[in-house]
C-alpha cells in the first residue's frame, strides 16, 4: 500500500487476532494494525468522540471486522460505518466464523467489501489471510472525507 | 313397596267382596225365613178362615201357601246350612212345621167330613200343643240370630272396606309421593345434564385456543432450542479455530526446534570435518533419543488434530442439522414415484456395487417440499444399500399406501437388521448401531426424523437382526399450514 493505510481489527478473541496479525505480516503487509477487542473501543476510535466520525477525517482505514462480539453485533458497526459521511468509503472486510447464507446477504447488503469465514482447518485459514494481505497491498484505499 | 301396597290392596278388596257377601247372604237368609214364617201364618189363618165360614177359597188359599211352605223351609235349611246353631234351629223348625203341616192334614180332613167340631178342636190343640208357638219361637230365634250375624257381619264388612279404601289411599298416596319424588330427581339430573352440557361447549370453545396455546408454546422452545444449538454450535468454533491455529503453529515452531537440534548435534559431532553452510540446504537427520522425542511430539500434534477435525465435522453437522431445521419449505404436489426413481437412478452406482436391486412399488402422489422428500427418502436408501448383509443380494423396496389422509410409505431391505434395543438409539444425533465397518456419523436418520417431523409426519423403524429393516414414513397426503414453515425470525 502506497498511503500509509492503518488497518482497524476488531476481534474479540485474541488467538484468532493474533492468528490474524501473524498470517497478514507474512504476506509482506508492514502496515500499522490498530486491534480492538470490543465494539464499544473500536467505535469510539472510529467516531471519536463526538460521534460523528469527523477525527478520522484525512485518514485512509481499512476495517477487518467480526461479527460476533461480546458488546455488540459487527453488524451494527458496519451498518454505522456504511451511514457515515467520513467513513462510508472505506473498505469493510469482514471475516468471521459464520458462514450462514442469511448473514453474508445481509452484510452485502449493508455495503460490506469483502466477507470471508474463519476455516477451522489451519491451513485454509492462513492461506485465506494471506490471500487477505496479498489484496490489502495491492488496492487502493481512499483517504475518509465528507 | 308399591307391590306390597297393591297385594293387600287386592286382598282387601276380595276380603271386602267376601264379607259383602256374607252380608247379602244372612239378608237373604232372613227374608227366606221371613216367607216361610209368612206362608205358615198364611196357612193357619186359612184354615182357620175354611173352618169359621166352610168358604171353599179359603180351602184353595191354605192349599196354595202349604205347598209353598216345604220349598222355603228347604231353602232356609240351605242357606242357614254355613253355621252350625241355625242349621240344628232349622232342623226343629222344620220338624215343628212337618207337625204342623200333618196337623193342617188332619184338621182339613176332619172339616170335609164335616166333623167341624173336632177340627177346632184339633186347631185349639194345636195351639194349645205350641206347635204353632214353637215355630213362632224357632222363627224368632232364627231371626234374631241372622240379624246379630248380620250386625257382626255388617260390621266385619265395613271394617274391611274401610281397611281396604285406607290401603288404597295410602297406596295412592305413595304413588303420588313417588311421582313427586322422581319428577323432582328427573329435574334435578335435568338440570346437572344442561350445566354439564354448557361446561362442555365452553371447554370445546376453549380447546381449540389451549390448542393453538400449546402449539406455539412447542414451536417457541423448539425456536429456542434450534437457536440454542446454533449459537452453541457456531461459539464452539472460535475457539476451536484458536486450537487448531495454534497447534499448526506449534507443528511449525517443532519442525524450527528440532531442524535446529538437529543442526547442532550434527555440528557437534561432525563439525571438524564438514563446513557449516553444507548443511543449511540438506534436512538434517535426527538420531536415537532425539529422533524419538520428535516423533512424540509429532504423535501429540497428530491426536490434537485429528480430534480438531473430528470435532469440527460434528459441529459442523449440528450447524447443518438446525440450518435445515430454518429452512423454509415449499409445498409442491410431488410424483412419489418419480422422485424415488431419481435417487435411484443417483444410487444406481452403490446398488451394482452392492449387488442390490431396488423395487419400485404403486406410491401415492403427496403434496409436501421436494427437497425435503429428497433428502428423508436418499438417506433412507442409502441407508438400506449401506448396511446389507455381505454376501446376500440386496432387496430394497419401496412401497406406499394411503390411510386417513397420510401417505404410508415403506422401505423395506433384507440387510443386516438391527437390535429392537437400537430402535430407538438410531434416530438419535451422533448415536449409531451394529458393527462400525461403515464410514459415518450417526446424522443421517437424526435429520431424517428432524424433516419428517417438520412435515407434520411421523417415522417408525421395524426389525430384526439379520431379517432386515423396514423404515415406515408416515406424511401428510396435502399440505397443512398448521407445519412449521417458518424457520428464520
Amino acid at each position: 500500500m502506497t498511503n500509509p493505510v492503518s488497518i482497524i481489527m476488531v476481534e474479540d478473541d485474541e488467538g484468532h487476532a493474533r492468528l490474524i496479525e501473524r498470517n497478514i505480516r507474512r504476506s509482506g503487509v508492514n502496515n500499522e494494525i490498530l486491534p480492538f477487542t470490543d465494539g464499544t473501543s473500536a467505535v469510539d476510535y472510529l467516531f471519536g468522540k463526538d460521534g460523528t466520525g469527523s477525527a478520522r477525517k484525512g485518514q485512509a482505514l481499512l476495517v477487518l471486522l467480526d461479527l460476533n462480539l461480546p458488546d455488540m453485533t459487527g453488524i451494527d458497526i458496519l451498518r454505522r460505518i456504511k451511514e457515515n459521511a467520513f467513513l462510508k468509503s472505506t473498505p469493510v472486510v469482514v471475516l468471521t466464523t459464520t458462514d450462514d447464507s442469511h448473514e453474508i446477504k445481509r452484510c452485502y447488503e449493508l455495503g460490506c467489501n469483502v466477507y470471508i469465514t474463519k476455516p477451522v482447518n489451519y491451513e485454509s485459514f492462513a492461506n485465506a489471510i494471506r490471500q487477505l494481505g496479498l489484496f490489502f497491498s495491492v488496492i487502493k484505499v481512499p483517504e475518509a472525507v465528507s | 313397596m308399591l307391590v306390597a301396597v297393591s297385594i293387600a290392596s287386592v286382598l282387601l278388596v276380595n276380603k271386602a267382596r267376601d264379607d259383602s257377601g256374607w252380608v247379602t247372604h244372612t239378608v237373604e237368609a232372613e227374608s227366606q225365613l221371613n216367607a216361610l214364617l209368612l206362608e205358615i201364618r198364611r196357612a193357619e189363618s186359612a184354615a182357620r178362615g175354611f173352618l169359621l165360614t166352610r168358604g171353599s177359597e179359603f180351602l184353595g188359599d191354605h192349599e196354595a201357601a202349604v205347598a209353598k211352605i216345604l220349598p222355603y223351609a228347604d231353602k232356609v235349611a240351605h242357606l242357614t246350612g254355613d253355621n252350625p246353631a241355625q242349621a240344628d234351629n232349622a232342623r226343629k223348625l222344620r220338624d215343628a212345621i212337618a207337625t204342623r203341616l200333618e196337623q193342617f192334614k188332619r184338621e182339613l180332613n176332619l172339616a170335609r167330613q164335616n166333623d167341624f167340631a173336632a177340627a177346632t178342636a184339633l186347631v185349639s190343640e194345636a195351639a194349645a200343643g205350641g206347635t204353632s208357638a214353637t215355630i213362632r219361637d224357632l222363627g224368632a230365634a232364627m231371626r234374631s240370630e241372622e240379624e246379630r250375624l248380620l250386625a257382626t257381619r255388617s260390621l266385619a264388612a265395613d271394617r274391611s272396606q274401610v281397611l281396604a279404601s285406607s290401603v288404597t289411599i295410602a297406596g295412592s298416596g305413595m304413588v303420588i309421593a313417588l311421582a313427586g319424588m322422581s319428577i323432582f330427581l328427573l329435574r334435578r339430573s335435568s338440570r346437572a345434564r344442561d350445566e354439564a352440557e354448557a361446561r362442555l361447549r365452553d371447554t370445546n370453545l376453549n380447546l381449540e385456543a389451549i390448542v393453538a396455546e400449546r402449539t406455539a408454546d412447542l414451536r417457541e422452545a423448539n425456536d429456542e432450542i434450534q437457536r440454542f444449538a446454533y449459537i452453541v454450535s457456531h461459539d464452539l468454533r472460535s475457539p476451536l479455530v484458536n486450537i487448531m491455529g495454534f497447534t499448526s503453529e506449534l507443528d511449525e515452531l517443532r519442525a524450527d526446534i528440532f531442524r535446529r537440534i538437529a543442526r547442532l548435534g550434527r555440528v557437534a559431532a561432525l563439525a571438524p570435518s564438514m563446513p557449516e553452510d553444507a548443511t543449511d540446504n540438506a534436512e538434517p537427520e535426527l538420531e536415537g533419543p532425539d529422533k524419538r522425542l520428535s516423533e512424540d511430539f509429532s504423535e501429540a500434534l497428530g491426536f490434537i488434530k485429528s480430534s480438531i477435525a473430528r470435532m469440527d465435522r460434528l459441529i459442523t453437522a449440528i450447524l447443518n442439522l438446525t440450518r435445515e431445521g430454518r429452512r423454509e419449505f415449499s409445498p409442491e404436489r410431488i410424483n412419489m414415484r418419480e422422485l424415488i426413481e431419481n435417487i435411484g437412478t443417483t444410487v444406481a452406482h452403490q446398488a451394482a456395487e452392492a449387488e442390490a436391486r431396488i423395487r419400485i412399488a404403486t406410491l401415492p402422489d403427496i403434496v409436501s417440499d421436494r427437497l425435503a422428500l429428497e433428502q428423508i427418502f436418499s438417506n433412507l436408501i442409502d441407508n438400506a444399500l449401506k448396511y446389507l448383509k455381505p454376501g446376500v443380494p440386496g432387496e430394497i423396496e419401496i412401497r406406499g399406501r394411503t390411510r386417513l389422509g397420510f401417505a404410508v410409505i415403506d422401505v423395506i431391505d433384507n440387510g443386516r437388521g438391527i437390535e429392537a434395543r437400537d430402535h430407538q438409539r438410531i434416530f438419535d444425533l451422533f448415536r449409531r448401531a451394529g458393527i462400525q465397518d461403515k464410514p459415518g456419523q450417526g446424522i443421517g436418520l437424526a435429520h431424517v426424523r428432524a424433516l419428517v417431523r417438520r412435515l407434520g409426519g411421523t417415522m417408525s423403524v421395524a426389525s430384526e437382526p439379520d431379517r432386515g429393516s423396514t423404515f415406515t414414513v408416515t406424511l401428510p397426503i396435502n399440505w397443512n399450514a398448521s407445519v412449521r414453515n417458518t424457520g428464520n425470525d
